[in-house]
C-alpha cells in the first residue's frame, strides 16, 4: 500500500487538512516508544487506498528535537510516496523553510497553500504557477481545510504522483550556492561509497555532516576518513567566510527562499492591523494579561474538575446499577450463582471496567478545553504571561496548564504535558503532576481530618495541598539543578500564532480520538491491575481458613501482604497491617482508600447480591440518572460564575442548585470511632503526608506509560514511594521530638 | 555603521537587522530555523506581563523570545524607527 506523509509547521493547519482528507478512517495513537502522538489515516483515490501518516509538526528537521527526528526518519526509513507539505498561506517565507529541507530528502513534495483566504484578507497576493515553476514544477494548490476547499485538487495530485514509478521524482536540488556547493560535492563522492549511507541520499547527508548534526555524525563514526573531510571542509568554509557552516547553510536556503518570495508573492505596502493584533493587546496586555489568563485557567479548572462530575456519576451508576445487576440476572440464569465466576465478573470485571470508564467524561471535557486553547492561539499567549514563573522552576510557560489539571485529577493532568513541545519538559511536568494533590485524595484527608483535629481539619487538608506543591517544587530543583545540569535549558523560541476560530469538527474529533485511545492502551492496565488486587483478597492464604471468595480480606492473600509490607510504616507511626492493606488499594484508585478501611477496620460488609430489578424499572433509572447529569452539567457551567465571584473575600453568591442535591457525604462515623483508637492525630498527619505522595493510582500510572513508556513511569512510582515514606517518617519523628505525642 | 547591540535591547515598535546570532549549537539552530538569519529585519512588539519573555515580528509571523535567548541576537538598530509609539 503507498505512503503518503503529511508535514508542516505547528499552527498551518495541518491537522484540519488531515481531517477532511481522511474523515473517520483514522487511527490515534503515539509513535513507537515516543512521547510524541501519531496519526494514520485512510484516503481512497480512484479506487486504491493510500496511507497518510500524520508528521509531528516542525520547523526544520534537526536532531534536536524527538519531533524533528520523527519525522525526517520516517521520511528516509519509511520511504513515503510523497511528502504533502502543508503550508500557511500568510506566513509563506518561514513555512517553505521546511519545504526546502524536505525537498533536499529528495522525496516527492506536493505543497497545500492552506488557509488562503487568511492571506487573501491580508492582502497578500501569491503567484501559485509561478511558485511551483521555482520550485520544479511541484504540485501547488491552494486550500482552505476548514472549509473543504481545493481538496479534489489536493486528491487528484495525490492521485497523480502514486501512479508515478519510485524514484522518477522531479525533485529539484535547491542550489545552496558556489561556496557551499563545491565542499557539498566533495563529500557526497565520499558517502556514495560508504555502505551505512547506501540507503539514504548523499546530497543530503553531506548537507546534514555539515551542519554538524549529532545522529548523523554517529551514523558516520565508522568512517573516520569521511569524518576528517567533513572537519577539513568545516574549517575550510570557516576560513573562507567567518561563519560556521550550519549559519552558511541556513542563510543560503532563507536566501533561496527570500529571492523566491520577492517573485512570487505580493504583500500590501501598508502593515494591517489584524483582528487578532487586537485581541492581543487585550490578552497579554502589562496590567490585564496575568488577571484574564488566571481567570480563564480557574474556568479550566472547573470544567476538568467539577463539570464533569454528573456524568461521571452516572457512569458509575450505570455500572454499579443495571449493569451489574443484568450480569448477576444472566449469571444465575445460568446456574453460576454463588460460585466464583459470580464473584470474578461481578467484583473483578465489572468494577474494572468501571475504573476504566470513569474517566471518559473527564477526559473529554479536558480535551475539549486543550482542543479550545490550542486551537483559538491563547495556550502559546498562556505560556508567554507564565513562563517567567514557570522558567524559575526550570520549567516552561506551558507547564503551568498540566499542573493546574492534577488539582483536578493526575490522569489528565499527565495527558495535558502533550501541550508542551519538549519531550524533557513533557516528561518532568507530568512527573511533578503527581505530586498535586487530585480530588480522589481529598476523602481521606476529610476522614482524618475530622477524626483528629476536628475544626482544624481544614488546616490539615490546606497543609497537604502546600506540602504537595512543596514536593513538586524542590523535585523539580532537583531535576534541573542537579539531574540535567549542564544540559542545556529546552529554548523558549515560541510561535505566537494569529488568534483563530475553532473548528468544532477537529474539536470534536480531537476529543473522541485521545479519549479512545487511552480506553484503548491506558485501559487495558487498569483493567489487568483491578483483577489482580481482586483475586489477592479472593485468595485464602492457607487452605482450610475458608474458600476462594468467601475468605475474610484478614486471611486472604492481601492480608498477608499488607502484614508483610506493614512492619516498613513503623518509623511513620502506621505500623498496622489495615493501614497497609488500604494503602495497597489505594493503588487502585485513591478514593478506594475510605472504603477499604472501613471494610477492614470496622469490619466485613457483606457483599451485596444485587437484587433484580424488572428492566423497565433499570431503564427509567438510566433515563432519570442521565437526564439528571445532564441538568446538573448545565448546572456546574453556569455555577462557575458564582464561584468566581465569591472568590472575592466578603461577596457571597449563591450557586444553582435545581434538584436540591447534596454534594457532601458525611464520613463514616463508625470507622472514625476505630481510626480514633489505632491512629494519633500525629500519624494520622503522616498517613495523610504519604497517601498524598505515594504513587499515584494505577490509572494514573497507565497514562504515564502510555505517555512516557515504562521507565519513566517506575522511575515515578519509585521516586514517590521513597519521597512518602521519608516525608511520612520525618513528619511522625520529628512531631514526636518536639512532643506532639507519637 | 551604528554599533551593534543586542535583541533584548530594543524597546516597543523599535526595529533592527540581525547581524549575527550566537550561542550554543542547538539554540542557535533553533533560532536560525525560526528564520532568524543574518540581514533580516526584526520589530520588538511588547514584553510579557512579568516583563519576560519578550514578543517580536519578523517575516510576517509573531516569536517570543526569553530574554536570555534575544541577548544571543546581535542587531544593527534601524534609523528613525526609535520613536515609533
Amino acid at each position: 500500500m503507498l505512503t503518503i506523509g503529511l508535514a508542516g509547521n505547528p499552527n498551518a493547519g495541518k491537522s484540519t487538512l488531515f481531517n477532511a482528507l481522511t474523515g473517520a478512517r483514522q487511527h490515534v495513537g503515539n509513535w513507537p516508544g515516543k512521547t510524541v502522538e501519531k496519526k494514520e489515516g485512510r484516503l481512497h483515490l480512484s479506487g486504491h487506498e493510500i496511507i497518510l501518516v500524520d508528521l509531528p509538526g516542525t520547523y526544520s528537521l534537526t536532531a534536536y528535537s524527538v519531533e524533528e527526528i520523527i519525522a525526517r526518519d520516517f521520511i528516509v526509513e519509511s520511504r513515503p510516496q510523497a511528502v504533502l507539505c502543508v503550508l500557511d498561506a500568510a506566513n509563506l517565507e518561514r513555512n517553505l523553510y521546511l519545504v526546502i529541507q524536505i525537498m533536499e530528502m529528495q522525496v516527492p513534495v506536493i505543497v497545500a497553500l492552506n488557509m488562503s483566504d487568511v492571506a487573501e484578507s491580508r492582502g497578500i497576493e501569491i503567484n501559485t504557477a509561478r511558485l511551483s515553476e521555482t520550485l520544479g514544477g511541484i504540485p501547488v494548490i491552494r486550500t482552505i481545510g476548514s472549509r473543504d476547499i481545493g481538496l479534489d485538487a489536493l486528491r487528484s495530485a495525490i492521485g497523480e504522483i502514486s501512479r508515478r514509478p519510485t524514484g522518477a521524482d522531479r525533485t529539484l536540488r535547491i542550489d545552496l550556492g558556489q561556496t557551499l556547493e563545491v565542499e557539498i560535492a566533495q563529500l557526497q563522492k565520499w558517502i556514495e561509497s560508504d555502505p551505512t549511507f547506501s540507503d539514504y541520499p548523499p546530497h543530503w547527508i553531506a548537507i546534514k555532516l555539515l551542519e554538524n548534526d549529532p545522529e548523523l555524525i554517529k551514523k558516520a563514526s565508522g568512517n573516520p576518513s569521511l569524518l576528517r573531510l567533513v572537519a577539513e571542509s568545516s574549517q575550510r568554509l570557516m576560513e573562507k567566510t567567518g561563519e560556521e557552516p550550519d549559519t552558511l547553510i541556513a542563510d543560503a536556503r532563507y536566501a533561496f527562499i527570500g529571492a523566491l518570495v520577492k517573485q512570487t508573492v505580493k504583500r500590501p505596502a501598508q502593515k494591517m492591523v489584524t483582528f487578532s493584533d487586537k485581541l492581543d493587546r487585550i490578552l497579554t496586555h502589562r496590567l490585564w494579561g496575568l488577571p484574564i489568563f488566571l481567570g480563564l485557567m480557574w474556568m479550566v479548572f472547573q470544567l476538568t474538575a467539577n463539570v464533569s462530575a454528573p456524568f461521571l456519576d452516572f457512569v458509575d451508576m450505570l455500572i454499579t446499577g443495571p449493569i451489574t445487576r443484568w450480569f448477576s440476572a444472566l449469571i444465575t440464569a445460568l446456574g453460576l450463582h454463588r460460585t466464583w465466576v459470580e464473584a470474578l465478573v461481578l467484583q473483578g470485571i465489572i468494577p474494572g471496567v468501571g475504573g476504566v470508564l470513569v474517566f471518559v467524561p473527564v477526559l473529554l471535557s479536558l480535551y475539549l478545553v486543550i482542543a479550545l486553547l490550542e486551537d483559538t492561539g491563547y495556550m502559546a499567549r498562556a505560556a508567554f504571561v507564565m513562563d517567567r514563573l514557570m522558567s524559575r522552576l526550570g520549567l516552561h510557560g506551558k507547564s503551568f496548564l498540566p499542573l493546574l489539571v492534577g488539582f483536578g485529577c493526575t490522569v489528565p493532568a499527565i495527558y495535558a504535558t502533550r501541550t508542551l513541545e519538549n519531550e524533557r519538559d513533557r516528561k518532568i511536568t507530568g512527573f511533578l503532576a503527581t505530586f498535586m494533590s487530585c480530588g480522589a485524595r481529598l476523602p481521606v484527608y476529610v476522614l482524618f481530618g475530622s477524626a483528629f483535629f476536628g475544626a482544624a481539619g481544614g488546616s490539615l487538608i490546606f497543609a497537604m495541598y502546600l506540602t504537595g506543591i512543596a514536593v513538586a517544587i524542590l523535585t523539580s530543583l532537583l531535576f534541573t539543578k542537579i539531574i540535567f545540569r549542564g544540559k542545556p535549558v529546552p529554548p523558549f523560541v515560541m510561535e505566537l500564532p494569529p488568534y483563530r476560530a475553532p473548528n468544532a469538527r477537529i474539536v470534536l474529533r480531537s476529543m473522541w480520538e485521545r479519549t479512545a485511545s487511552f480506553v484503548r492502551k491506558a485501559g487495558t492496565v487498569i483493567f489487568a491491575v483491578s483483577i489482580v488486587v481482586w483475586l489477592l483478597l479472593a485468595t485464602p492464604a492457607q487452605a482450610g481458613i475458608g474458600g476462594f471468595n468467601t475468605v475474610a480480606p484478614s486471611e486472604s492473600l492481601f492480608g498477608t501482604a499488607s502484614r508483610l509490607v506493614a512492619p516498613l510504616f513503623a518509623p511513620a507511626g502506621f505500623g498496622q497491617w489495615q493501614a497497609s492493606g488500604a494503602l495497597i488499594t489505594g493503588v487502585l484508585a485513591k478514593e478506594v482508600i475510605v472504603s477499604t478501611m472501613s471494610q477492614v477496620y470496622v469490619g466485613e460488609a457483606e457483599i451485596e447480591v444485587p437484587t433484580p430489578t424488572p428492566l423497565i424499572d433499570d431503564l427509567k433509572q438510566i433515563a432519570s440518572s442521565l437526564w439528571k447529569a445532564v441538568v446538573l452539567t448545565g448546572q456546574e457551567v453556569v455555577n462557575i460564575i458564582p464561584r468566581t465571584v465569591n472568590i472575592i473575600p466578603g461577596v457571597s453568591m449563591p450557586e444553582a442548585n435545581i434538584l436540591g442535591t447534596t454534594t457532601q457525604e458525611e464520613p463514616p462515623t463508625a470507622l472514625q470511632a476505630v481510626l480514633n483508637k489505632t491512629f494519633s492525630p500525629l500519624s494520622a498527619a503522616a498517613f495523610c503526608v504519604f497517601i498524598l505522595l505515594y504513587v499515584p493510582c494505577m490509572a494514573a500510572g497507565a497514562a504515564m506509560r502510555h505517555e512516557f513508556g515504562w521507565k519513566w513511569m517506575l522511575a515515578q512510582a519509585g521516586y514517590a514511594l521513597g519521597v512518602a515514606w521519608l516525608a511520612a517518617v520525618l513528619v511522625f519523628q520529628v512531631g514526636r521530638l518536639i512532643g506532639w505525642g507519637g | 555603521m551604528s554599533e551593534l547591540i543586542t535583541l533584548d535591547n530594543l524597546k516597543p515598535g523599535q526595529r533592527a537587522t540581525v547581524r549575527r546570532v550566537k550561542g550554543e549549537g542547538p539554540i542557535r539552530r533553533r533560532l536560525m530555523d525560526m528564520g532568524i538569519v543574518n540581514g533580516i529585519e526584526i520589530e520588538m512588539l511588547k514584553t510579557a506581563p512579568l516583563g519576560d519573555p519578550i514578543e517580536y515580528q519578523l517575516r510576517g509571523y509573531h516569536l517570543s523570545l526569553r530574554k536570555a535567548e534575544a541577548r544571543l541576537i546581535e542587531i544593527e538598530l534601524t534609523p528613525e524607527s526609535g520613536t515609533n509609539r
